[in-house]
């Protein structure tokens, strides 16, 4: 290439031609070193716990010394001053020494009749069950297994000629940021609106893998392709139903990720994730 | 009119003034001896009480009796506006029930104490590994997003910007928290549904 007019006119003034070839050295290198790499946006959404976790031996145990240390520290409530006050009455009536009074009042409803219709009607309530059937049946397109952690969305695509299951991906169009790519890669990937929140409209993580040799030597392609994550949190809990984009899909929890992702893609993976014990 | 008191000093100007007159005037004085007179009243006297008719009185008591039994009772028709929480005072009758309310329990026995404490010690050891373990993940994802910035500022300066816009659609953020069990499908709650119908002042 021809030499800036500039460089020319250093040489006059600089004895040294250290000067021209460092410059030209330097225009070179930064046309070589920006490569081309795809940009590409996926989607890291999660369905968040809905109940909470069974608690450790450890927690159980420091729970019931606390409500015993409660207990010793508190007052007598009305209900159980009215209690003292039956249980009273009957010995008295027992004894034989009751007043008209207390005829009255022992016809009553007693203190201790509520507490057992109450213990009774809590015993009774039907309580949705922690374990669901989806949990029984190990429906991993379902959104009402393993309640009490977290699930990520995974789907099976097409990667040149071989399909993996990652987070769903896909490259950044003109005239968009990488969190509407993000937007419309999850959108394309389901048929009908999937209630998200996207959080924020900075990336949560980044990968990056090269292209085979045969691609990248050819004219005008990319190197490889840097993929940007951003977090979403699935708001509603009908299921989905697959797009023209994936092949299959998947909510999986923190344990079942090792069979699925590839190994270096789920180390990238489990940088932004929320670590479950 | 003024009403001379001969017992005031006012007395004096009488005498001295007309020494030759005295006597004529000692003859005016003397049979007024027995006058009194009272000090300075800017005012009216007092009007003479009439005495009312007591059945009239009673009458009129009674009437108005009436008149604020009736609007005692036309205040407690009325709800009674509730008080703020601020405004909240513990019964009195509460504090003359402590000795009742009290519990007569024994003293915790040396060892259940010596466990308890050991009990404390062993929870604050596991609640600083959790905060440990909690603070490790959050240095872990604020590292994973830095990372994921600086790649997309080495791509595209433009992109970046866009990436650190603030998102208000966030803010006011509302998240709510597990619960013990999961939600029935289709409850019908036999009390009904709360209708918030609250007032808001925007």
């Amino acid at each position: 290439m021809a030499l800036p007019r500039t460089c020319i006119n250093l040489s006059r003034l600089t004895s040294t031609s250290d000067k021209i070839c460092m410059r030209l050295s330097s225009f070179a290198s930064t046309q070589t070193a920006k490569e081309k790499w795809d940009l590409l946006s996926a989607v890291c959404l999660e369905r968040k716990p809905v109940i909470a976790r069974n608690l450790l031996p450890i927690e159980k145990e420091v729970l019931s010394m606390a409500q015993k240390m409660e207990y010793r520290l508190s007052l007598k409530s009305d209900h159980e001053i009215q209690l003292e006050k039956d249980r009273q009455r009957q010995e008295r009536i027992k004894q034989g020494d009751a007043d008209d009074s207390d005829m009255d009042q022992a016809s009553l409803n007693s203190a201790q009749d509520f507490e057992d219709a109450s213990v009774e009607e809590l015993s009774k309530f039907p309580f949705a069950d922690r374990i669901t059937e989806a949990d029984k049946e190990k429906d991993q397109k379902s959104l009402d297994r393993m309640l009490d952690r977290h699930l990520l969305l995974v789907v099976r695509q097409k990667l040149g000629t071989s399909s993996v299951w990652i987070l769903p991906q896909g490259q950044r169009q003109e005239g968009e940021t990488m969190r509407q790519a993000a937007e419309r890669v999850l959108a394309e990937s389901f048929d009908g609106k999937v209630q998200s929140r996207f959080l924020g409209n900075a990336p949560c993580g980044f990968y990056k893998y090269k292209y085979p040799k045969h691609i990248r030597e050819q004219d005008g392609n990319s190197i490889g392709a840097k993929v940007f994550f951003f977090k979403a949190h699935v708001t509603s809990d009908s299921p989905l139903k697959k797009g023209s984009c994936i092949e299959d899909f998947a909510w999986l929890g923190r344990d079942e990720l090792d069979s699925y992702l590839p190994e270096k893609y789920r180390k990238s993976v489990t940088e932004f994730l929320i670590d479950e014990d | 009119m003024i009403l001379v008191n001969i017992f005031s000093s006012r007395r004096t100007f009488i005498f001295t003034s007309f020494k030759e007159n005295m006597i004529g005037i000692r003859r005016f004085i003397q049979p007024l001896l027995g006058f009194h007179t009272s000090a300075v009243q800017c005012a009216e006297p007092m009007k003479k009480k009439k005495k009312m008719d007591p059945s009239i009185i009673r009458h009129r008591e009674q009437r108005k009796m009436k008149r604020i039994e009736r609007s005692i009772r036309k205040l407690e028709r009325v709800e009674r506006p509730l008080k703020p929480l601020d405004e909240t005072q513990i019964p009195l009758s509460l504090k003359y029930e402590i000795p009742i309310r009290q519990r007569q329990l024994q003293p915790i026995s040396q060892d259940i104490e010596l466990s308890q404490r050991e009990l404390l010690v062993a929870w604050s050891h596991h609640k600083q590994k959790e905060a440990e373990r909690d603070l490790a993940c959050i240095r872990k994802l604020l590292d994973a997003q830095g990372k994921a910035l600086k790649e997309l500022k080495l791509e595209s300066e433009e992109l970046y910007i866009e990436a650190t816009q603030l998102d208000l659609s966030l803010l006011p953020y509302k998240a709510v928290g597990p619960t013990r069990t999961p939600q029935i499908k289709g409850y019908d709650p036999p009390d009904g549904d709360y209708i918030d119908v609250s007032r808001k002042w925007e």
